[in-house]
């Protein structure tokens, strides 16, 4: 007889027990185990942090959510905020509220803007336009949110999840990582300490999250969404696995240097890295491979879920002009009470939104999301 | 209170309980007692990797004549003395017979399995009553509890074997368990030793 | 208060089987003893370094058994009477000496104690060392009894220093452990001046060099000494035959077995159906003797634990001398009377006899044996073997287990031999993935941290104690540094040989007699080895699991020293750092956020799960008040106080 777990208990270095009654299987719940299967041993674990810091169970090492020890729990949290397990979309537009806003391309859209931080110095800290830095300093000025979490650098291309209170601190998060950031864990952290309301800037799996969350959470005890004061989302095609950028990066430069990184619009077909002097232009071909997997199963490029969500922009002056812009989809009554407070305060500048941007964004998010398809129905 | 002799030959001891309960120490102290008194001894005992937490056990086989098997026969119990409640019961099916007599701590020490979930600790009114189902008589000693008032928990063993001998069993007693531990102990232990054995004989209570 | 080492004749005392023999070398002359502990075979040792102040005895913990050995022989070769004593393995370590030495031959005295374990009831195998006597061709003795433990371990050296040859006593368990009464002879007088005489011609065995060569020559005198203890052999009172004259079952045994023999023949009541002929001296077996009782019965049974070593060898006398005493069935191990492995009890052996006699064996009360069956089942639960409450093993375990599953490349720890050995099992997280002999952990990991060319990305990680570290650990050390093999090592160093009982070893301050001696540093070690080394304490769980995932991200031989003092320890005992308990309030319990995270997972036995609160809760008795349980609380719950 072949023994396993099911038939046979090991009790000692010289103790086996046969079952009498073979072990049966627990019915499938949707807690850990079920987190294990759909989403960490599948790949799809977008490195959000929403199931870290609410148990022992799971942690971030890197930019990887891992496992450390089974937990028996039959419906838990971890599953339920997860971005990639399954979720009636029907019922997270409506406790969103958003429906009235909803397009099928984009999620809500109350209004499409072209704008950017009207201070340079926010600007120059900033990935493009300076948009959400400007916005969160301002949140936070403003009191509308108490702490925001963010984005900061770490060591060795790992990005760093960070609450800040000083809205002078904001422009030090200024710049995209291209590798996920934990933020979710540290929105947990900093809920459980008491913090808010809060602000998080969030990538649209992040986004997804924190909707999941505003669905379920109450039910499963869980009230830390409550202290959401506001949720830039950022426009997000894909990360990139953290040890595949060092890889691909060590030995071609001093991965401690690196400043900022950027991919411009895709018929350039690079990634920029800057450390010292000018930017390092990797090929795309050699980028696509490092792609966190999950990312090819996204099916939001905008942040649907956000109050307000931001991007690179697209000009008719090409992307010299268009680097130090933002396009920015606003969502929410909160999101357009936030841009409405950022034009009386003179914090946003304005242009007008080109001709056809709308019609291309719409085209390049029903892209990711016809790829996404692809990808899950290859996966299965 | 001690009896002349023994009603058979050899009269066989178990003295059961968990790794770190002190039960090399009580079947040591009981043998000596008994090997004073002129009796040939034979003890088996089981420690080592099997002490981390896992059952432990002592055979006693006494004689007046001659050496026994470090391992009583199947059934062959005539007493077992145990320092937690389950392993009095686990012995049984083993050694146990109609006649036998249990004398058991009633602390339990919890299984890690229990502790971890993964099992169950039973009642203690339904063990004693399986126990007490499965003897001929059964005393229970709060030994631990008493132990701990004393200031530590491992003089349950000497209160363990001071009900033993006071139930008039075995043909040893208190002088006997004197003059073992006063030749085998720092002479600073006795004292608590000696309140650890009257414990013993003072608060065992009969319950079947 | 009663000592081993005791001058006094007539005396009777209950002694462990091992001080039994303990006390037959000191009535013997013993000058030097040297082992390696382990289980069940450390009190020799152990019983003899008391005694070592109060008669002229040198005693040391050795580095490993070969070493022990290698210093028993020296004083041996000095015409001083000396023993090594180690478990069953520690022969296997010290084999390749122990063949040279039988070439050799000695000079005073030199008694090789092994002890067995059958059932592997303190082992992670359940081998066999008889098969080395025969082997390496010295003779072998083994004890039926207590009283015999003490003779006969006396008589070894006289045996050895009359054929000059060491002789080997092999103990088990059930002998070694048990105790029984024992009445003393004296000690004797005055102890021997070591000389070792080696300026003689090559071949003389009295005043010329011990070495095993010229071999031919050499080993035909090793022959020669064997045939004259085969002589010895015929009338040695350590061979017994109790019974009839013409039995109708001849039992044919040894050691423990013996006892247990005798009381089934008398559950069966067949003393006069059965004869047993107990042989004391199994190696080479007195051909006379044997015969003899062969010739006088039809049914032979042959009773003696783990392999059919008496069975085998019985068996090729009885083939040779078919002629004079006539075919024979034999009962054993190999046509399946008795079990191939585990240990015996009277049971079995009743059974096995009842069978063959045809005597009906049935369980007379087979009704209270199911009820009792049917009630230990259902009411006492299995005792899961697990750490010490205060383990530093657990701590280690844990964070190494968190360090690997943070490290996502599904490493692995090769484990070694020692109480952490039980990281096999959950009290350990199931962390060991490969688990052999002594210092093995090291060099498996050695030769798996060179298959990164072969695409293996996994880390490697081994660990070992500190005591195992001396043992056997370092040559593989030094092999996987000059190899540049990819592996973390973590000696687990717990100070002392906790898991047989603290004795000394090259890393204490103290040797086996008591006395200071200068210790051998592990970090200093490695470090002149050019590795690089880090020291951590398992109890800092977040800091040293975060220095684990580090040195998990170096290439090459890294060494962390995890370094926490055994809850057993002679310091720590009986001696609390904190008092630990629940705060209600804080504690979880089954909800999500924690799931029984302290008692479920982290399995401490000083945790206690009140299942009608829904709470944790500390077993004050079983608690060791190391504090640990507190940093593993999701919710701080558990509070730990400075008493």
């Amino acid at each position: 007889m072949k023994l396993s777990e099911k038939n046979a208990v090991v009790y000692g270095l010289n103790t086996v027990v046969i079952r009498k009654k073979p072990l049966e299987e627990p019915a499938r719940g949707a807690g850990q185990r079920e987190l294990n299967e759909e989403v960490l041993d599948a790949g799809l674990c977008t490195g959000c942090g929403a199931c870290v810091g609410l148990c022992p169970y799971q942690a971030i090492h890197g930019d990887a959510t891992v496992a450390l020890h089974r937990c028996d729990i039959r419906t838990g949290r971890c599953w339920a905020f997860c971005p990639r397990t399954k979720v009636d979309p029907a019922a997270l537009r409506s406790i969103a509220a958003l429906g009235a806003d909803w397009t099928a391309e984009l999620g809500p859209v109350r209004g499409l803007y072209l704008c950017r931080a009207r201070d340079g110095a926010n600007r120059g800290a900033a990935q493009h336009g300076g948009t959400v830095t400007a916005l969160v300093r301002l949140a936070l000025q403003e009191g509308m949110i108490a702490a925001a979490v963010l984005t900061g650098p770490g060591e060795r291309l790992l990005p760093r999840p960070l609450t800040v209170t000083d809205p002078g601190k904001v422009p030090e998060t200024g710049k995209s990582r291209f590798v996920a950031s934990p933020v979710l864990a540290e929105f947990n952290r900093a809920a459980r300490e008491g913090a808010g309301p809060i602000g998080l800037v969030a990538t649209p799996c992040q986004a997804l999250s924190v909707a999941k969350r505003k669905l379920s959470g109450r039910n499963l005890g869980d009230a830390a969404v409550d202290r959401l004061g506001l949720m830039v989302g950022l426009f997000c095609g894909w990360a990139l696995s953290w040890r595949g950028l060092s890889g691909l990066l060590s030995g071609k430069l001093n991965l401690e240097a690196v400043s900022a990184m950027d991919v411009p619009p895709s018929k350039y077909r690079r990634l920029e890295v800057t450390a010292q002097g000018a930017p390092l232009h990797i090929p795309i071909d050699e980028v696509l491979p490092i792609v966190r997997r999950s990312c090819l199963s996204c099916d939001d490029m905008t942040a649907e879920y956000a109050d307000l969500s931001v991007g690179s922009a697209r000009l008719p002056e090409g992307w010299d002009e268009a680097r130090h812009w933002n396009q920015m989809i606003v969502r929410t009554p909160r999101g357009e009470a936030l841009v409405e407070l950022a034009r009386r305060r003179e914090v946003l500048e304005f242009r007008e939104v080109p001709e056809g941007n709308l019609e291309r964004l719409k085209s390049a998010s029903l892209r990711k999301k016809q790829a996404a398809r692809e990808a899950e129905a290859k996966r299965s | 209170m001690a009896r002349e002799g023994f009603s058979k030959d050899p009269f066989n001891i178990v003295i059961t309980g968990v790794g770190g309960q002190g039960n090399v120490m009580a079947s040591r102290v009981l043998a000596n007692m008994l090997a004073a008194a002129g009796y040939r001894i034979t003890i088996g005992e089981t420690f080592g990797a099997s002490q981390r937490g896992g059952s432990v056990m002592s055979h006693i086989r006494v004689s007046r004549t001659s050496v026994w098997s470090p391992q009583i026969p199947s059934g062959g119990a005539d007493i077992v003395v145990s320092l937690e409640p389950i392993e009095a019961l686990r012995v049984l099916p083993a050694y146990g017979n109609r006649q036998v007599r249990v004398f058991t701590n009633t602390r339990p020490i919890y299984p890690v399995g229990v502790i971890a979930g993964e099992q169950d600790y039973p009642e203690s009114a339904a063990l004693e009553q399986a126990i007490a189902g499965l003897c001929s008589g059964l005393w229970l000693v709060d030994a631990t509890d008493r132990a701990v008032a004393l200031g530590n928990p491992i003089l349950a063993n000497i209160v363990m074997i001071g009900a033993l001998c006071t139930i008039g069993e075995l043909p040893v007693g208190r002088d006997a368990f004197r003059n073992v531990v006063a030749r085998t102990l720092p002479a600073e232990k006795l004292d608590v030793n000696l309140q650890a054995y009257d414990e013993g004989g003072r608060i065992l209570r009969r319950c079947s | 208060m009663p000592k081993l080492s005791d001058n006094s004749a007539g005396d009777e005392r209950l002694l462990m089987g091992n001080e039994a023999i303990a006390r037959g070398a000191l009535e013997a002359g013993l000058q030097v003893a040297a082992g390696y502990p382990g289980t069940p075979s450390s009190e020799i040792v152990d019983s003899l370094s008391k005694a070592a102040g109060d008669v002229p005895l040198y005693v040391e913990w050795s580095a490993n058994e070969k070493v022990s050995m290698e210093v028993a022989a020296a004083a041996s070769f000095a015409g001083l009477r000396s023993l090594c004593a180690m478990k069953q393995n520690g022969i296997n370590v010290a084999s390749d000496f122990l063949l040279h030495l039988a070439g050799s031959g000695i000079r005073g005295g030199m008694v090789i104690v092994s002890c067995d374990d059958p059932g592997a009831l303190s082992s992670v195998n359940e081998g066999e060392s008889r098969h080395f006597a025969r082997l390496v061709e010295i003779p072998l003795l083994e004890p039926g009894e207590f009283q015999e433990a003490k003779d006969m371990t006396r008589w070894a050296f006289e045996l050895s220093e009359q054929l000059g040859t060491p002789v080997m006593l092999r103990s088990v368990t059930r002998m070694s452990h048990a105790s029984g009464i024992v009445r003393f002879d004296s000690l004797p007088g005055k102890p021997r001046r070591a000389v070792f005489r080696c300026e003689g011609f090559m071949l003389d065995t009295d005043e010329g060099p011990m070495v095993s060569a010229p071999v031919g020559y050499r080993h035909e005198m090793q022959q020669e000494r064997i045939r004259r203890a085969r002589e010895l052999f015929e009338a040695s009172p350590f061979n017994t035959y109790e019974g009839p004259e013409r039995p109708e079952l001849l039992a044919v045994t040894c050691s423990a077995a013996a006892l247990y023999c005798r009381e089934a023949v008398s559950m069966l009541g067949a003393a006069g159906r059965v004869g047993i002929l107990k042989i004391g001296t199994t190696w080479p077996l007195p051909v006379g003797l044997v015969k003899m009782r062969l010739a006088a019965a039809e049914k032979v049974i042959f009773v003696e634990e783990i392999l059919p070593f008496l069975e085998e060898n019985v068996k090729v006398i009885a083939a040779e001398s078919a002629r004079e005493i006539g075919v024979k069935t034999f009962y054993g191990k190999n046509e399946g009377t008795l079990p191939m492995n585990g240990e015996l009890n009277p049971d079995r052996v009743a059974a096995a006899m009842a069978g063959i006699l045809g005597i009906p064996f049935g369980d007379p009360a087979a009704d209270y044996r199911r009820q009792a069956e049917a009630a230990a089942e259902a009411m006492a639960p299995q005792r899961g073997q697990t750490f010490c409450p205060g383990c530093p093993h657990r701590a280690s375990f844990w964070l190494l287990q968190e360090a690997l599953h943070l490290d996502n490349r599904k490493g692995f720890v090769c484990g070694d031999i020692g109480c952490y050995s039980l990281a096999l099992l959950p009290c350990g997280f199931n962390s060991l993935k490969t688990l052999h002999a002594m210092g093995s952990g090291m060099g498996i990991a050695s030769g798996f941290g060179k298959l990164g060319a072969f695409g293996m990305d996994q880390p490697v990680v081994t660990v070992c104690g500190d005591s195992t570290f001396y043992h056997a650990v370092l040559p593989a050390l030094i092999n996987a540094i000059h190899h540049r093999a990819d592996v973390l090592m973590a000696i687990l160093d717990n100070s002392g040989t906790a898991m047989t009982g603290f004795q000394p070893h090259p890393g204490s301050a103290v040797n086996a007699l008591g006395e200071p001696a200068p210790h051998v540093d592990i970090e200093t070690l490695c470090r002149s080895l050019g590795v690089s080394v880090e020291v951590r304490d398992p109890f800092d769980l977040a800091e040293t699991r975060r220095a684990v995932n580090r040195l998990l991200e170096q290439g090459g031989v890294r060494v962390l020293v995890l370094r926490q003092s055994c809850a057993l320890s002679p310091a720590k005992r009986a001696k609390r750092a904190f008092r630990v308990h629940v705060d209600d309030a804080a504690c979880l319990g089954e909800s999500c956020g924690c799931g029984r995270f302290c008692t479920r997972v982290f399995r401490c036995p000083g945790l206690l799960w009140d299942k009608a609160a829904g709470k944790a809760r500390i077993d004050e008795v079983i608690c060791a008040g190391c504090g640990i349980c507190s940093f593993i609380c999701p919710q701080g719950a558990i509070v730990k106080e400075v008493p």
